[in-house]
This record gives structure tokens, sequence and C-alpha cells, in this order.
């Protein structure tokens, strides 16, 4: 159920975000639910197998999709019981999701073409950076909670809602948010809106896909948008979230979770406006920043503690 | 007898068989009996592996079997871990190489020795005694080193790899020698029993721990001693670089684990923060040589050397554990590094297998001149993809159980009062994470440049796929890894008997059969519902997919070209650009040497007729630690040419006068 | 106040401190520079301010209101000052050590910092003296930014850097020192700065710039 949420959901913040961008800069906007009408439309459009490529860059979207749909279904959301709790290791979740990374740049190479090559490449670079951040990161969210069990830290989050104006977990979600905009490529790291071949990372491996294939891809990174965007979200602001299965609490969940994804995904995209992408040898720089910056949350939960 | 000591005794039988009948059968049917011979060897020492290390036990003294100190064996479960990896890896191996030895390799003194390699380093692990230890050791390294030198006549590189091996070796033995005479001199007796009994002052103890881990390390790959490995282990024959790779570095970890655990007893906690240390500048050092590596095999090389790095910082963090008195955490970081020793060897020789493959099937291990592989050579493709997951510790791989394991014994650890950890642990996660990144960026590269996309080569035009003993020796190696993946529960068990070896009465760390539970502290993963719900998505989103309204049949399309005609494969990434943004970013650590030459027209300077580029990434510890080391023993080697002068009598008489000076001051000094 | 948010807010005034810090490492533009130091003042008055509340002393909210005028106005003014007169590249283009690699030694001068101060806490363990480590972490990468940093206006914020960490460093642990310290600490602060920003334009008029290196030109050779 939760995993139907997050695909419904998705692409409307991604037009939610598109249409704040719009109106910021001026435009009218395509209307918050054009993601969806895209995605029908490609939905229906002919499936096509560019020359040379094999089952790898077929059999890439659903790689994709797949990883995203279980992060969605074992994530706390909307409550904090997991559907498949032995899954809900925060380590796991992100393992899962660099998975989906890889198949993607494995696609990107299969293509062979120049394009396809340079994606892949860049963005192998920026996740082999993310990683240690993202993990970092997560080491400073599980030391009070004793687990990297995400049920747990949220949990023990809600339990104790003190320990959220700590050092510790204040610099953690600063490092956490720039890993998140690394990861899914987001301006500064990542212009999603790019075809210029010196600025693409995300853009260039996808570049051979069309109709069906698209769609799904294109669902499944606003789906990791909505995912990272809701873990962020229950990290450090797990208020709302249902504890127990009764059918209000859940609604209330879901409603507690759709606002404080609009809103965060309001916040990113309101920012974006006012930033530059970077250049892609600056982006190790901005990863080092998030690094420290985790790395300085766990040490400040041992000497602010 | 008990299982354990039968199947040890016909393992050590088979393998002498083998090499035996290596010797005296003709040239047509000798790669095929000697690798059944080793496959059965191996499959023998499996099976006393797993007895011993079920709770079987077995002990044999021989006095007579070598002068001075005779030979005595003991199999206990530390010893039937490796002996039962050892055993695994040599069936695979033994299998690929009956077709794969037909070439160049198949001559008597190779497939003797083969089967001997693998007999003693059986023994290896199940000697008990100082001296027995260091014979089959040395052994080892003897045996390896023919085994490595095996291509000298195809290429010129192997003999300079052989020095390098042969030199590295040597100086390892030496370092472990000495550590482990102080060590009996001390105790007074050279057995492993007298040695556990022996009381050392905590001087003597350290110096014997350092100088065994000098020599375990270097045969471990780990820096700074790591220079031989991504020379040798390239330089050998692909089924013997299995072998090594994912068997015979997996000894070093033994001998520290041996020496410093249950010999020395445990010890301070600054030998295992050393071991610690050294393990994470490997593990982040090896793979970073090996992200930038556009050689096949030698990017296994160094794959090798991060992955004994990171068994090493779990190792490592379990001594510390162990010495600070948490016993918990010191069974599950022991639990996490044991995994990942058999874990390494699965997915190792898998790889080094199927890049063995595809040398002999394209005739290169250039990744540059590789590339569309699947059409040519289907199922080592799929061999390698599902190595490559294994390897890059993603879910569903094998690599992710056992790093998520350290990674949950780190985390925990922090918690632990203590300066040191409380410094310690954060790094190493820190190092792991970005490890486990650059692995992924590594063995993408591996497998996209290597065997996805264009032949970049007429080599690669033309693969085609190796005979069926290979293709079975990988397909042995690929269940190996998936089952570990998805069951590692299934050698849960035998881990904690082998922690308890180590470090003394351990608890269990770990549970449960198809969750893996942490016991102690909290954690819970199921790799095996991860990989089913994972599939379940899988099947959800075909099923989406393909509903009502979606057209199935597919259309085949042009490539999007820019317009230009289609692309040829020189407007491919190669491995070398693939590693390039990468290479910018750890400058300052590569430090590559880059080269780049244009060449103009006659007519003017603004049209380049060619511009050549070379990159060359050296490792840099090698250029800083060992030319200076070699330089002064050149010059010293310049300064002793001038004693030798080419005249025999001299040379008789440099012997005369030293046994003579010798001689004088014995009587001075008496 | 009670204890709780007490020490809540004395954390939170620490995690600011580290973060500005560190936050100064990372950036290149001066102007950026400059404002993230008057964040930092303020933060640091902000910590003078909260044990101020805590021990209820009317000296020490005096000298939390001069640590707030001086170290969130008036210097970050001056160099603001010197930086429009300086009217040329305002950013730190070359740092000795490049800006990825001095993130990387802050995390390490921090952990550094968090070994060395641990004696320190020993002696008089308290909430207060726990965040000691931040003190002497500002102080450390107060003087790596003085040690890498070519532009002397840079340089600058590096000692005043090193300035507040000791400062952070008296209040955390002997919960405010005297009046009379405080502005004599004051008043020599304010000297270098002023003196450092006399030696910054004579040097920019001497060579037309205001890289440290240059200055080997004056050596006789």
């Amino acid at each position: 159920m939760q995993a139907l949420l997050v695909v419904a959901v998705a692409p409307l913040l991604v037009g939610l975000m598109r249409q704040i961008r719009a109106r910021l800069e001026g435009r009218a906007g395509a209307g918050v639910a054009q993601p969806w009408r895209d995605l029908r439309k490609l939905l229906r459009k002919e499936r096509i197998a560019p020359r040379g490529t094999s089952e790898v860059f077929r059999a890439a979207p659903l790689v994709l999709v797949a990883t995203t749909l279980v992060v969605a279904v074992v994530a706390p959301f909307v409550t904090t019981a997991s559907a498949i709790d032995p899954v809900a290791d925060l380590f796991a979740v992100v393992a899962l999701l660099a998975l989906g990374t890889v198949a993607l740049a494995l696609a990107g190479l299969d293509t062979g073409t120049a394009f396809g090559g340079m994606g892949a490449s860049r963005e192998m670079t920026i996740i082999a950076l993310v990683e240690p951040t993202m993990l970092v990161a997560i080491v400073a969210l599980s030391v009070r909670a004793g687990s990297t069990n995400l049920a747990t830290i949220v949990s023990s989050t809600l339990h104790d809602p003190a320990r959220l104006v700590s050092p510790a977990s204040l610099l953690a979600a600063a490092a956490l948010v720039v890993v998140i905009v690394a990861e899914t490529g987001r301006l500064p790291v990542d212009n999603p809106s790019t075809h210029l071949e010196l600025s693409m990372v995300h853009e260039a491996m996808v570049l051979e896909y069309a109709g069906p294939d698209l769609a799904l891809i294109e669902l499944a990174s606003a789906m990791r948008l909505t995912v990272f965007l809701g873990l962020l979200a229950n990290l450090f602001l797990p208020w709302g979230i249902a504890t127990t299965a009764t059918p209000l609490a859940l609604l209330l969940g879901v409603l507690a979770l759709l606002v404080k994804i609009a809103l965060l995904g309001a916040v990113l995209a309101a920012g974006e406006v006012f930033l530059a992408k970077l250049r892609l040898f600056r982006v190790p720089e901005l990863l080092a920043g998030s690094f420290v910056l985790a790395l300085l949350a766990v040490a400040a939960s041992f000497f602010l503690a | 007898m008990n299982l354990a000591a039968t199947g040890l005794v016909v393992a050590a039988a088979l393998g002498g068989l083998s090499a035996v009948v290596a010797l005296v059968v003709p040239t047509r049917p000798r790669p095929v009996l000697v690798g059944l011979g080793t496959a059965a060897s191996g499959a023998a020492a499996v099976t006393a592996g797993v007895a011993a290390t079920g709770g079987q036990s077995f002990a044999v003294s021989l006095p007579e079997l070598l002068p001075l100190f005779g030979v005595s064996l003991e199999l206990d479960a530390l010893g039937g871990l490796f002996v039962a990896v050892t055993g695994g890896v040599a069936v695979v191996a033994g299998i690929f190489g009956m077709s794969y030895s037909r070439h160049g390799i198949g001559g008597r003194s190779v497939q003797s020795v083969f089967p001997l390699f693998v007999v003693v380093m059986l023994l290896v692990p199940v000697a008990a005694s100082v001296g027995t230890f260091l014979v089959c050791w040395e052994l080892m390294a003897l045996t390896s080193l023919l085994l490595v030198a095996a291509e000298h006549r195809q290429r010129p590189e192997v003999a300079s790899a052989v020095r390098w091996y042969a030199v590295m070796t040597h100086l390892g033995l030496v370092s472990v020698l000495f550590g482990l005479l102080v060590f009996a001199a001390r105790a007074g007796g050279d057995s492993f029993d007298a040695l556990r009994r022996a009381d050392l002052s905590p001087g003597v103890a350290g110096v014997v721990f350092v100088l065994t881990l000098l020599g375990f390390a270097s045969k471990a790959g780990i820096l700074p001693l790591h220079a031989w490995l991504p020379r040798a282990h390239p330089e050998a024959p692909s089924h013997v670089s299995a072998l090594m790779s994912a068997a015979m570095v997996n000894l070093g970890v033994y001998g520290i684990a041996r020496v410093g655990g249950d010999l020395l007893g445990g010890g301070p906690a600054w030998w295992w923060l050393l071991v610690l240390g050294l393990g994470a500048v490997s593990a982040v050092y090896g793979i970073l040589q090996a992200a930038m590596s556009a050689d096949l095999k030698r990017l296994l090389g160094y794959s090798t050397t991060e992955n004994m790095g990171l068994v090493l910082v779990g190792l490592g963090a379990a001594g510390l554990f162990a010495s600070s008195g948490q016993r918990v955490l010191a069974g599950l970081a022991l639990a996490a590094a044991l995994l990942h020793v058999i874990n390494h060897a699965s997915f190792k020789s898998l790889l080094f297998l199927a890049a063995g493959s595809v040398l002999h099937g394209t005739g290169t291990r250039d990744l540059d001149a590789l590339g569309g592989l699947r059409r040519g050579m289907p199922v080592t493709t799929a061999a390698f993809g599902v190595g490559a997951l294994a390897a890059s510790a993603l879910p569903p791989g094998t690599a992710f159980v056992s790093e998520w394991l350290l990674l949950q014994a780190l985390v925990h650890g922090v918690a632990v009062p203590g300066l040191a950890t409380a410094i310690v642990m954060p790094v190493a996660v820190a190092v792991v994470a970005l490890t486990a990144g650059l692995a992924v960026a590594t063995f993408v590269k591996a497998f996209g440049v290597g065997f996805l996309a264009k032949p970049r080569s007429a080599g690669a035009q033309q693969a085609t796929e190796s005979p069926a003993t290979m293709l079975v020796g990988m397909a042995f190696a690929g269940a190996a890894c998936v089952v570990l993946a998805l069951e590692p529960a299934m050698v849960l068990p035998a881990l904690a008997r082998v922690g308890g070896v180590v470090f003394g009465s351990l608890e269990s760390a770990v549970g449960g059969e198809v969750t893996l539970r942490l016991e102690g502290v909290a954690g819970v993963l199921s790799p095996l519902l991860l990989a089913l719900a994972l599939l379940a998505a899988v099947v959800v989103t075909v099923a989406a997919v393909r509903a009502p309204g979606v057209r199935a049949a597919r259309r085949e399309a042009r490539l999007w070209d820019c317009g230009g005609g289609p692309m040829s494969a020189r407007m491919e990434y190669t491995a070398t650009s693939f590693a390039e943004p990468l290479q910018r970013v750890f400058d300052d650590v590569v430090q590559p040497e880059l080269d780049v030459d244009v060449d103009h027209h006659e007519e003017s300077a603004y049209l380049v007729r060619a511009v050549e580029y070379r990159r060359r990434v050296a490792d840099r510890v090698e250029r800083r630690l060992y030319e200076p080391v070699l330089a002064v023993a050149w010059r010293w080697g310049e300064a002793g040419r001038g004693l030798a002068n080419g005249s025999v009598h001299r040379y008789l008489g440099y012997g005369f006068y030293t046994l003579c000076g010798l001689l004088i001051v014995l009587v001075v000094l008496r | 106040m009670t204890d709780t948010g007490y020490v809540q807010a004395l954390y939170l005034a620490c995690g600011v401190l580290l973060l500005t810090a560190v936050v100064i490492l990372w950036r290149r533009e001066l102007a950026v520079i400059i404002r993230v130091f008057a964040l930092q003042g303020a933060a640091l008055a902000a910590l003078a301010a909260i044990t101020a509340a805590h021990q209820g002393s009317a000296e020490l909210w005096a000298v939390a209101a001069g640590i707030a005028a001086l170290r969130a106005g008036v210097l970050p003014w001056l160099l603001r000052r010197a930086l429009v007169e300086s009217g040329q590249a305002a950013r730190e283009t070359q740092p000795l050590v490049n800006v990825a690699a001095s993130l990387l030694a802050a995390a390490a001068l921090t952990m550094l910092a968090y070994a060395v101060s641990q004696p320190l806490v020993a002696l008089a363990p308290s909430p207060a003296t726990q965040a000691v480590p931040v003190g002497v972490a500002v102080v450390l990468i107060g003087l790596f930014v003085l040690v890498t940093r070519r532009r002397a206006l840079s340089q600058l914020v590096g000692f005043l850097l090193m300035d507040n960490g000791i400062t952070t460093v008296a209040f955390l642990t002997t919960e405010g020192v005297g009046l009379i310290v405080e502005v004599g600490v004051w008043l020599d602060v304010l000297l270098v700065v002023l003196v450092l920003q006399i030696l910054t334009t004579r040097m920019r008029a001497a060579f037309g710039g205001t890289d440290l290196d240059d200055l080997r030109g004056l050596r006789d050779t």
C-alpha cells in the first residue's frame, strides 16, 4: 500500500517542483499533473530496441523500478511497522538504491555510445564519493538508537524528540541533504533538465531510452526522489507517522507524509532556482564537505552527548 | 579415524597421486587427469574442513618424517575453515584447468606442480609445530613460484613478475621465520601446544607479533608489502591466479589469526589497531588502483588487496574488542572477517576463471581492447556478471552480507567506551564505505566496458565461447557465490566455533536461519527475503508494463549518433576514459603520469595530424618505498662487483679467508 | 532556564561554532567567509549569553553583549571594508592545500582535538567541559587556515578563528573569565586586526596584491 502511495505521489511531486520553479522564474508552468500525462503518453508508444544493445539495456529500467519499489515497501513512511522488517535496514536500503544506479550505468555503457559511457562514468564517480558520506551519516543516526534498522531509529526519535536539535542530528541532516541532492541528480550536482553534453550526468545514461522504457525510468527517478525525501522527513521530523495500525492513524500518517514531502520538495525546488550547476570537478569538494559534516556528526555524538 | 582425518589423508594422497600421474602419462590426457585429481583432492579437503569446523579434530605426529623436528599436524576448527576454502577453490580451479591447460602449459613440470601446490596449501593450516609450519609455508612459496613462471616462454613480463614474487615472498618468509623462532626459543618447544602455554614478556610478544605480522601481511598482499601481488597474480595462468588470489592470500590472514589470537592469546590493543590500520589503508589503496587499472587481471589482483584489507579491518576490530572485553562485538567482527574470507574466495575464483576464459577466447586481457563479449561468450559474460555483482558489495551479492556484518560490528563498536574505539570506528566505517563505493565503480567498469557495448578490437570481435569444462568450473564457483549470497546463515555456526579458537570462548554472534539476527546487539537482515522482494518487484513491474494497451514487440532502431552516421567502436568510452573522473578526484593520491604528444601537419601548426595520449598509473607506494631500497641494493651490488673479477681461485680464496678469520675469532673469544 | 534546556542550547551553540569553522574552510569567496565568520561571532555571543542566563550573572551578560558587538559587528565590518578596498579578486583561488584535502584535514583535526582534550574533560566533568573539544577543534582549524591560505584577509580570518576558539574554551572550562581580562583580550584582537589591515594596505600598494608569498621578494638574494 505504501508502495502504491509512493508510485502515485512521485510524479506529482516532480510536477509540483517543476511548477514551483516555473512560477519563481516567471513562467506559467505546465501544471502539477503534467508528469503523469507524460508517463501515460510514453507508455502507449512503441517499444524501441536500439541496435547493438543487449538484455542488460532492456532489464535496467525494470531493476531500477524494482529496487525503488522494494525500498518504498520496506521503509517506514506511513507507519513504523515495516512490511518486511528484516530488509528495512538503512545499509540495505542505501545499497538497494545504489543497485538501481548501477543497473542504469551498465545500460549506459551497453549502448556503446560516447554519451552513455560518459554518463555512466560520471555517475559512478559521484556514487563512489556519495557512499561514504551516506554511511557515516547513518552511523551518526544509529549511534543513539543502537540499531541501523529504520523503524527502530524512527520510533526512538519519536520517543525522544529533544535529540533532534542536538548538533549531531543537525550535522547529519545537513550531510544527508547534500548527498540526497547528489544522489537524485538535482542541482547543483546534476541538472535534470539539461541535454548539453558538457553537463549531463543522468540524462546521458538514459539518452537511448524511448517509449515505455523511458516511462519506467522517469517514474523510477521520481520515485527515488520521493523515497529519499520521505526518508529524510521521517528520520528528522517523524511526527505524524502511524505507530498503530488503526485506519485513523494510517490516514494521519499518509497526510503527514504528503505534507512533509511536499514541503521538502518545495524548498528544494525553490533552492534550485538560485543555484547554478557546479563544475563536475567541483562536485568532489561538495561531497568532501558533506563527508566532513557527517564525520563531525559522529564525533559530536560523543562529545556533545 | 573420523571424517576430518579421512578427508585430509585422502586429499593429500590424491594430490600426490595426481602429481605422479602428471609425470608418467603422455601429454594428451595429462591435463584432464591432473585436473580431475586436483578437483577430487579439493573435494576431499572440503569434506575434511567442514567436518573440522563441525567440531571434529584430528592430530597426528610423525617424528621421523623430517630430520631435526619431525612433522606434526593438527586439524581444528580454525584450520578446518581454511582447509575447506582452499579445497573449494581447488575443485573449481582443477575442473577449469582440464581444458585451460591444453594451451602452452600442459608440460610435465607445471602439471605435476599444480596438485602439489594445492596439497601444501592444505597442509599449512594443519601444521601444528613451528618446523612443520615453516616447511609447508616455504613449499607453498616455491610451488606457486614455479606455477607463476609457467608461461615465461610466451611472455617476457613473466620473468620480472617471478623475480618480484621470489624476493618478496622470501623476505616475508624470513620475517615469519625470525618471529616464530624467537617465539619457540622463549617457549622452550616448537609445537604449537608449547607456544600456547608459553609465558612471554609483553616486549617479546610484541616483537614476535610484529615480525610475523609483516610476513603474513606480505602474503595477504597488504600494504606496503603488496608489490608482488599485482605483478604475479596477472602473470600466472588463470586457474593458478584463482588459487593464489582466492586461497593462498587467505593463509596470510590465517597466520595472523593463529599467531596473534590463538598462540599469543590476544595481546594489547595496539597490535590490533596496527592490523586494522594496515587493513584500512590497503583496502582504500587497493581498490583505488583497481579502479585505475585497465588490465583485467591486474584489476582483480588489486581487488584482492582491497578485500584482504577489509578482512584485516574485521580481524583488527575483533582483536580490539576482545582486548577490551567486548566478547559479543569481537565475535561479530570476527564472523564478518571470516565470512568475507569465504565470500572473497568464491567470487574471486569465479572472476579469475572468467578472466581466464576471456583471455582464452580473445587473447587479450586489456579492457581497452575488449567489449562486446556477450555475443561470442554469453556464459562467461553471465559468470563475470555474477562475480562482479558479488564483488561490488551490492545486494543480492555475497560481499554485501559480510560487509553488512562488518559495518554492524563497527557501528556498534562506536558505542564502546574508550578513546581508541571512539576515533577509530567512525573512520573505519568511512573507509569501508569508500571502499564499497569505489568497488562499485571498479566492477561497473570491468563488466560494462569489458563485456557490454561494441568490441574494441579484432580479438574481441571474434571471441568464441570456451570449452565445456571451463564453463563447468565457472558454474561451480558461480553456484557457490549465489548460495552464499542467499543463505549465509548456513556457514555462520561454523564461524562461531572458529572464533572460539582465535579469541577463546566467544559468544555466538549471529543467529537465525533465513534472517541473520545479531545476538547481544540489535540488527537483522535477511538476504533471502531481500532477493525475493527484489524478484517480486521485478515481476510486478513487468506485469504493469505488459498491461493491455502497451505494445509488446520491439522495433529495432538506430542509436543516436548526432546524425553523423553509424558510430564506430573508437567513439566508445574505454576503461581508461571511464576511470578518468575518478583519477582526477584522487589525483593527489595516485599521481598518474600523463604524456600528451601532439603531432602537427607541416603546413600549419594549427592542423593537428595526430594526438597521442599516454597515461600510466604507477604504484605510488612502490615508487616511494621500494625504489630507494632497490637503489641502495643496486649500489651495494656495484660496490661488490669489485670483489668479483671472475677468477675462480679468488672466489675459493674468499671462502678460505672467511673460514680462517672465523676460526681466529673463535680462538680469541674463547 | 532548566538544566536540560541549558545543555541543549549550549551544545547547539557549540555545533554552530564547529559548523561555521568548517564552512570557512570550505568556501572560497571571501565575502561569504566574512559573513560566516560573523555568524560564528553570533554563536559565540549566544554561548556567552547561555552561560550568563544559566548563572544569572550580570557581568557575563555584559561580556556576551561585548562579544556580540565586537565579533558579530565590528570585526566583520572591518574585514568587509578591507575586502571592498582591495577591490580585486575576492576569492581564495589557490589555497596551498586544496579544499577537499583541507576538509579531510579538518575532520582529522577534530578527532585530534577530541583525543587531546579528554584529560581536560576528566578534570571537571560537566556538560560544559564535555564540549571543550569543540573549542580546541576551532583553534586547530583556525591555525590550519592561517597556515594554508594565501590571501592576507583569509589568514586574518584564520587568526580570528583561533581567537574565537580560545574564547570558547575559556567559557566552557571556567564558565566565563573576568570582564577585565576579556576586555583586555578584545583590545589586543582589535589592535592585531588594525595592524594587519594596515599591513594589507601597504602590501597592496607595494605588490598590487595580497598574496603573502610575494613577501619572499623582499628577501635579499
